[in-house]
């Protein structure tokens, strides 16, 4: 066996990550239960706190806590917020302590001085040392499955991934957070019906609206708004305290002086939850204290405007499932913010019921991220997750305008193709943007890439076509793939990324962190190559058992000998290279099976069934779907 | 898309589908064909998998939408469709788009949320009433596509209606 080239006693167990804008947590699951494993702090939720010393020192968690005031402009909390973000954002400027390094359009970076991180590191190292606290406790690390604001759009989707990547995390998914929150609930309450996620967190909001049907987890839609959370309510706080501290003009707003008040707030907030009235001892500007008092009424008063814009978001997102709050069977809570008094009386006020937080919510996204990461890893069939696409994907026009090719709430994996021609004599390249969003205005959406196609024939305008061929996979990411029709010929698209880092750059940040550098990564591509090796060799494997019959005598020979090649490889090769093309040559001798074999799932799914199950399944889910029917799904 | 819908679903090629017994087929179709099903297999079944579970996606996607399940039965009765190819509508019928019109203004003026589910709730009747009209005209042997192609227009419309309404809601809510 292959995988006795680890320590057989410890195989690779996967882990679900919860990388939260205020704190994160890693899980796996333990005798089928999901369980948070112990951070570097010593309990399950590590402080989302990065802290950078002068002397290049990293701290995570809450070692870097300690220095949130001392030190705010190196000390970077809610990095969530910076993915897949510019440095000149609206988001990026708001009430914080930060310096930029100005200029990178494409990336967010902190100017420390020497050192300048991106958000995509920052959130690395976050994830390293919540790795190495998995790899403490569990021994093997396999892959990881991360989670995600389902209203992440592709750029802070790539960001998240590749920061995964950044801290030697084999990826095997991003999962939107409230789909891992109804993962938690529904294998643990075994109901079907229709659920409503309601996740605020720290610097996030999402909705979810989602039906159980005995292990179908499917997302009916999705919406939010992901610059919206417990920061939110912190500032709304700190602003007032900062009028409090005689701090009103810019120039008096230190790092310092707002990163106090910040923190200030934060504790009055939490103590809001239990207390009708805090009062908090604040710096006055000219020294002296001055003591701060807010009620629990002042506070509900003035988060009234965040709550009102979940509020919307909850019912955009009901009409987009087509059903009204009171259909909704369940209300799910998530994010710490749902702590807050008022946020559960408003969820009760709106779908009707009191909301369910029996699972703590900070730990349920955590744990639903194990339950999946452990379901993929063991390759089980018991649960399936169906998700959607949370905002429309379009290609500018002429006229900037937006040409909508795959909408918002479209069940993923998806793919859809649209045609262009050219549009003057002899064009031999072709310009395309793609962006995401729902305004009308490609400038007012966020611009995912921008693709050159160039090579096309010169022929009169008009007559070249061009067939731009969309996928979004099932973590919700996006390619793009482009063929000129007249000759047929797959052009050569060239990505640009809009945001984020390309592959290239991630590889190089990879061996620049090694210590061996290029000798490091190499010995880190062979091992990954090892672990892809056996995991395929299992499933060729297992696939030889059950549909062998689906293979003539001389192609299974040509199976069996790839098979066997491809054992040797992976058990005894020095180079990552060796490895990979043993695969490869195993993955083509496999082609046509693969292919026989997924006729033979789809024939098993259409007519396998029998009569009764079919029509008993289709009686039960006759409730909420006759609904939708009534309601005409647009 | 190249791909017979309704063969990727595996129902009969009809226009008075079963959206309930569809829904339940594109779900066991996804738990064969979803890509978390074949994350341990190599690279190219993956993408395979991945391939087939678009096509079922976009199946299914164009079989939910009246307009474009008629479109999927046109085509394979080799009858071009689109607009401009359906004939023009009646006036009976743009009078009442107008009317329908008028009380959109109006309700985007006032932002008033109940009228606007009350004008969703007609418009919507009137769509159901020109689908079962499509699934009559569809199942009669002796069908007549100008007839189909006529209410695909009226369809198209309400669509377009409902859409703009949709984004109406979203900023009123």
């Amino acid at each position: 066996m292959l995988l006795d080239i680890f320590d057989p006693k410890a195989p690779p167990q996967a882990i679900g990550i919860d990388l939260g804008t205020t704190n994160s947590i890693v899980a796996h699951v333990r005798d089928g239960r999901p369980v948070p494993l112990t951070t570097c702090d010593g309990s399950a939720l590590l402080p989302s706190v990065v802290h950078y010393g002068v002397e290049g020192s990293v701290l995570v968690g809450q070692n870097a806590v300690a220095y949130a005031t001392r030190d705010p402009e190196r000390t970077i909390s809610s990095v969530k917020r910076f993915m897949g973000r510019a440095a000149n954002d609206a988001e990026t400027t708001r009430l914080g302590a930060y310096k930029f390094v100005p200029g990178d359009a494409s990336v967010v970076r902190f100017d420390l001085g020497k050192l300048t991180p991106s958000a995509i590191e920052v959130s690395a190292e976050i994830l390293k040392s919540l790795r190495q606290s998995a790899v403490d406790q569990l021994m093997q690390v396999g892959g990881a499955v991360i989670t995600v604001p389902a209203y992440f759009d592709d750029a802070q989707r790539q960001a998240t991934r590749d920061a995964g990547r950044l801290a030697g995390l084999e990826v095997l998914r991003l999962l939107n957070e409230p789909t891992a929150a109804a993962l938690a609930y529904g294998l643990d309450k075994q109901e079907n019906g229709l659920f409503a996620v309601y996740d605020l967190g720290g610097g996030t909001f999402d909705v979810t609206i989602l039906l159980l049907d005995d292990g179908v987890f499917q997302v009916k839609s999705t919406g939010g708004d992901s610059a919206l959370g417990g920061d939110d309510m912190d500032r709304e706080i700190a602003e007032r305290m900062l009028i409090a501290m005689g701090a009103n003009s810019q120039q008096t707003r230190t790092a310092e002086v707002v990163s106090i008040a910040l923190e200030a707030a934060r504790r009055a907030k939490h103590a809001l939850t239990d207390a009708a009235e805090v009062s908090i001892e604040l710096p006055q500007k000219g020294g002296g204290d001055v003591l701060f008092s807010v009620t629990r009424a002042d506070f509900d008063a003035w988060i009234e405007p965040l709550l009102a814009r979940t509020g919307k978001a909850c019912r955009r997102a009901l009409r987009d499932a087509g059903v009204s709050g009171s259909e909704v069977h369940g209300v799910i809570l998530v994010g710490g913010s749902t702590r807050v008094p008022r946020v559960r009386s408003y969820v009760h006020e709106m779908f009707g019921k009191e909301p369910l937080s029996d699972i703590d919510p900070d730990l349920v996204v955590a744990y639903g991220a194990a339950i999946q990461a452990d379901l993929l890893s063991r390759s089980s069939d018991e649960v399936l997750l169906l998700d959607v696409l949370p905002l429309s994907l379009g290609i500018e026009t002429m006229g900037g305008g937006v040409d909508k090719i795959l909408p918002r709430n479209t069940g993923i994996p998806a793919g859809a193709k649209a045609t262009f021609t050219t549009y003057a004599d002899n064009q031999t390249g072709f310009d395309l943007h793609v962006v995401q969003g729902e305004r009308e205005i490609a400038s007012d959406c966020r611009s995912l890439a921008r693709f050159k196609l160039s090579g096309i024939p010169p022929l009169p305008a008009g007559f070249a076509r061009l067939e731009v061929n969309f996928h979004v996979d099932e973590n919700n990411l996006l390619s793009v793939r482009a063929v000129e029709l007249t000759t047929g010929i797959s052009q050569s698209v060239e990505v640009k990324p809009s945001y984020g880092l390309t592959d290239d750059e991630v590889e190089q940040m990879l061996i620049d962190a090694l210590d061996h550098g290029e000798s490091d990564f190499e010995l880190r591509r062979l091992r990954d190559a090892q672990v892809e090796a056996s995991r395929i060799l299992l499933a060729t494997e297992k696939a030889l058992d059950t549909d062998a019959d689906l293979l003539d005598e001389a192609e299974r020979a040509r199976v069996e000998q790839a098979l066997s090649a491809a054992r040797t490889a992976a058990a005894s090769a020095r180079t990552a290279s060796v490895v990979e093309n043993a695969i490869s040559a195993l993955d083509d001798a496999t082609h046509e099976w693969a292919g026989r074999r997924m006729n033979r799932a789809i024939q098993a799914a259409i007519a396998g069934k029998n009569l009764g199950t079919v029509e008993q399944s289709v009686a039960h889910a006759a409730g909420i779907e006759a609904h939708l029917a009534k309601h005409g799904e647009r | 898309m190249t791909v017979n819908p309704f063969e990727a679903l595996g129902v009969e090629p009809t226009y008075a589908l079963d959206l309930a017994v569809l829904e339940q087929r594109h779900r066991d179709l996804s738990r064969a064909l979803h890509p978390d099903r074949h994350a341990a297999s190599g690279a190219a079944e993956r993408r395979m998998a991945l391939g087939r579970a678009i096509e079922v996606n976009e199946s299914y996607r164009i079989l939910r939408d009246p307009v474009r399940r008629a479109e999927a039965l046109l085509a394979l009765r080799g009858v071009a469709t689109g607009e401009g190819k359906e004939p023009p509508a009646s006036s009976a019928f743009l009078m009442e788009v107008m009317e329908r019109r008028e009380v959109l203004a109006d309700v985007r003026q006032n932002k008033s949320e109940v009228a606007l589910d009350r004008l969703i709730a007609e418009v919507r009747a009137q769509a159901n009433g020109v689908e079962a009209t499509l699934g009559r005209e569809f199942a009669s042997p002796s069908s007549n596509s100008t007839e189909i192609l006529k209410r695909m227009g009226e369809l198209r419309y309400y669509r377009r209606f409902l859409d703009e309404a949709a984004s109406i809601a979203d900023d009123i809510l």
